[in-house]
């Protein structure tokens, strides 16, 4: 405010000038500020981007200050932003989106044990590697039969989605689940949703070292690298980076971290050759996937195919259970209404995200531990039933009670009277309410991604993370959605046609008689 | 024989009828006559037991409405009663999901659990008598007023009920259809069909009724046969009502 209060005069000076003149003073302006602004903020700061959701012990919430952020690769980067000279400044973000959040320039640079895979590399660069890694398999302390990944060709393992562990699996055609963070996977694990988790050994050693029930199968196996994250163009970046890694690792700083968080090994003596960690970096190539149409249509399909399940299993359960609630709430005594009332208002005034969350993790504790897409069934069952009582209730209430009385006048019970003269009615009224819902809950099901139920939208998350093919993917996607929801608008409408035909063609022959 | 005796009916506390007493002669119409307000309706409603009478009988000889019943008792003898009791709605009530002929064999069906095929063939021949027999598979929305009544008055009379009650039948008719009204009610009477009919039309139930009862402020001020209530009133207050229904 106080510049352009300055320059005003300027400008004032200027109006008689020539224009172009003008809007060159105002460019050469801007930039100049923008560049300062820019070059200030690059001294002092290096952004970088990680998950900290169940991101330990690589970066995570302290349980003790929930406030801040703790973690080996924590404090790494504040390590390598002091050899910098700048300073470190989290950005905390989500595992599957990281490399299109370094695009859009959401930080600098991605530090979460990210392995430089090919198809990685066809979109960022890296920096020299920080840490080798392996992989270990982890089982239920019960188990006998699991010893080594080949003992879980007809099992499910759990792993992270798009990691290198995830693609090994897929590669070794062991059936695995892919999970947004390792504490969910290690809790499927000893709900027995799953037979193994495969993970990164620093994870592993943070989770399984406390548990009581879990235990690591066989040695880890497998080698890999971490390295940082960056976006190709930024060279200069990736310069200062590499220097800075090899001053930590040089200076020992990199080895005292890893020792107090337990992750130091020999193996990460080799870091120190650099000739050899350059050739870790050349060599690693195996846990690519080239990303293959054929292959992710197909598995469009089958994410498809739960979605259907899920949609029409739960409206199913909603409108099963979606009419005893609207009577009971309607017509049934004190007590029962109030019960009714409750239920609904609970399960509309809470979001169904937390009501999955609550039913996938919460309920266990009681002992009842259902698989995700039954999870997701039920939930999202429970939840459109408060819905479809409401749609219920209006519709009943819409009827007349001359309707009620001239069927007792026949002498009609009051179950009868409903059976034959309300309810179809009724249910005249509640169709279009009731087809607009069902859509909306089977746009709904995404939210199962939370509960890890490989359905479209998860299928879209993984499969375009892992290829970078957001927008074609998207569209696919989409069709897939379409294909589904359009035949059902379509049939609603027929049905709402058929139910209105006798009555419109009446209306019409009286017109035309009349 | 029906008897009505001393029912009292409260709603939020007022009486609405105040100790009703009077007697239905078989296969006779009484006509039930009075202003609005005057609680007639409302008797029509405790006869088909769709409002519940506070105390009193209603005693249909095989059946015994108390106002002293139980919950459950009263319950279970108005189902009894509307075996007996048909119902024309002033606005008829149809189903209107249904059809003509699907409005008439709904209760015969499903109540009496008559085969469909003589349900349908009775059907028939009572829209024949009320002249509808062409517009059996039309919906009730597709038809005119008079119309709708006529297949209200055959859905009552599917059930063969010992009375029937009309409820204002000659309010949404024009005076022709009112006269085809009264002649088809004459057709049922002299069937020996017993008939009571609410209205305020006092016209239209001269040389239909056999007894009139008049009602005021939920009271029977007045019963006898039609000619004599009509001609010589005692009390002051049916001769103003017949009076001034007279001068409209």
């Amino acid at each position: 405010m106080y510049i352009c209060v300055n320059l005003w005069p300027i400008f004032g000076d200027l109006r008689d000038s020539n224009r172009s003149l003008r809007l060159r003073t105002l460019t050469y302006l801007l930039a100049l500020g923008s560049l300062s602004f820019n070059s200030a903020q690059a001294q002092q700061t290096l952004r970088w981007g990680a998950d900290p959701s169940g991101g330990a012990p690589y970066v995570f919430n302290d349980p003790n200050h929930p406030d801040q952020y703790i973690g080996y690769e924590k404090e790494m980067v504040d390590a390598l932003a002091a050899a910098m000279g700048r300073k470190a400044e989290f950005v905390p973000s989500d595992w599957e989106t990281l490399v299109s959040a370094l695009q859009r320039k959401s930080f600098d640079v991605i530090v979460n044990g990210l392995e430089p895979t090919a198809d990685r590399q066809k979109q960022i660069q890296f920096s020299k590697p920080y840490y080798i890694f392996q992989l270990a398999l982890t089982v239920r302390k019960d188990e006998q039969q699991i010893h080594a990944l080949a003992d879980c060709r007809s099992r499910v393992v759990g792993t992270l989605g798009n990691t290198a562990a995830s693609r090994l699996l897929q590669k070794e055609s062991v059936p695995f689940r892919g999970y947004a963070d390792p504490v969910a996977a290690y809790r499927d694990l000893e709900l027995k949703r799953i037979d193994a988790v495969l993970m990164d050994v620093p994870a592993e050693v943070f989770y399984v070292s406390k548990s009581a029930t879990l235990k690591r199968a066989g040695e880890p196996f497998f080698r890999g690298t971490y390295n940082i994250g960056l976006r190709k163009g930024d060279d200069d970046l990736k310069r200062q980076v590499d220097a800075a890694i090899d001053k930590i690792i040089r200076d020992g700083t990199l080895q005292r971290i890893l020792q107090k968080w337990g992750l130091w090994n020999d193996a990460q003596a080799e870091l120190q050759t650099p000739n050899r960690a350059d050739q870790q970096v050349a060599g690693y190539d195996i846990t690519s996937v080239s990303f293959n149409w054929h292959e992710a249509v197909w598995r469009l399909t089958r994410a498809a195919a739960v979605t259907v399940l899920v949609a029409f299993g739960s409206m199913i359960i909603a409108l099963l259970l979606g009419m005893p609630l609207a009577l009971g709430q309607w017509k049934g005594p004190r007590f029962l209404s109030w019960i009714c009332t409750v239920y609904v208002e609970f399960f509309r005034g809470t979001p169904v995200l937390v009501q999955l969350l609550f039913l996938y993790f919460g309920l266990p504790a009681i002992g009842l531990a259902m698989p995700g897409w039954l999870t997701a069934l039920v939930g999202l069952g429970l939840n459109y039933a408060a819905y479809e009582s409401q749609v219920y209730r209006a519709a009943l209430s819409a009827i007349p009670r001359g309707q009620w009385e001239a069927a007792y006048s026949l002498g009609m019970s009051a179950v009868l009277a409903f059976r034959r003269i309300i309810l179809p009615q009724a249910f005249r009224i509640a169709l279009p309410p009731m087809t607009n819902d069902f859509v909306s809950l089977f746009k709904d099901t995404s939210v199962a991604y939370a509960i890890s139920v490989w359905e479209l939208a998860t299928a879209y998350r993984e499969l375009a993370n892992a290829s970078g093919q957001f927008l074609l993917l998207g569209v696919a996607v989409s069709l897939f959605y379409l294909a589904m929801s359009l035949p059902m608008a379509h049939l609603a409408r027929q049905l709402e046609t058929r139910l209105q035909r006798g009555r419109a063609i009446e209306a019409v022959e009286t017109e035309v008689a009349g | 024989m029906i008897r009505v005796t001393d029912v009292i009916k409260k709603a939020n506390g007022t009486r609405i009828l105040r100790g009703v007493s009077f007697e239905i002669q078989p296969k006779t119409v009484l006509g039930i006559i009075g202003a609005s307000g005057s609680g007639k309706t409302t008797l029509l409603r405790c006869l088909n037991g769709l409002d519940r009478i506070d105390s009193g009988t209603i005693d249909f000889g095989a059946v015994c409405l108390e106002g002293k019943l139980s919950q459950a008792e009263y319950a279970r003898r108005l189902k009894e009663l509307r075996r007996q009791v048909g119902t024309v709605f002033q606005h008829f009530n149809l189903f209107p999901h249904l059809t003509v002929l699907g409005n008439i064999i709904e209760a015969p069906v499903h109540v009496l659990h008559v085969p469909r095929r003589k349900a349908e063939d009775e059907a028939y021949r009572l829209l024949d008598s009320v002249g509808l027999k062409d517009k059996a598979r039309r919906y009730p929305e597709s038809l005119s007023g008079g119309e709708q009544q006529r297949v209200a008055i055959a859905r009552a009379l599917a059930m063969h009920p010992e009375l029937i009650l009309f409820d204002e039948p000659t309010s949404a008719l024009d005076p022709k259809r009112t006269a085809r009204l009264r002649a088809l009610f004459r057709g049922f009477a002299e069937q020996g069909q017993t008939i009571v009919i609410v209205s305020h039309a006092i016209g239209f139930l001269i040389g239909l009724a056999d007894y009139l009862l008049y009602m005021e402020a939920g009271e029977i001020v007045e019963q006898g046969e039609t000619e004599k209530l009509l001609n010589e009133p005692v009390d002051p207050r049916t001769r103003d009502f017949v009076q001034q229904a007279e001068n409209i």
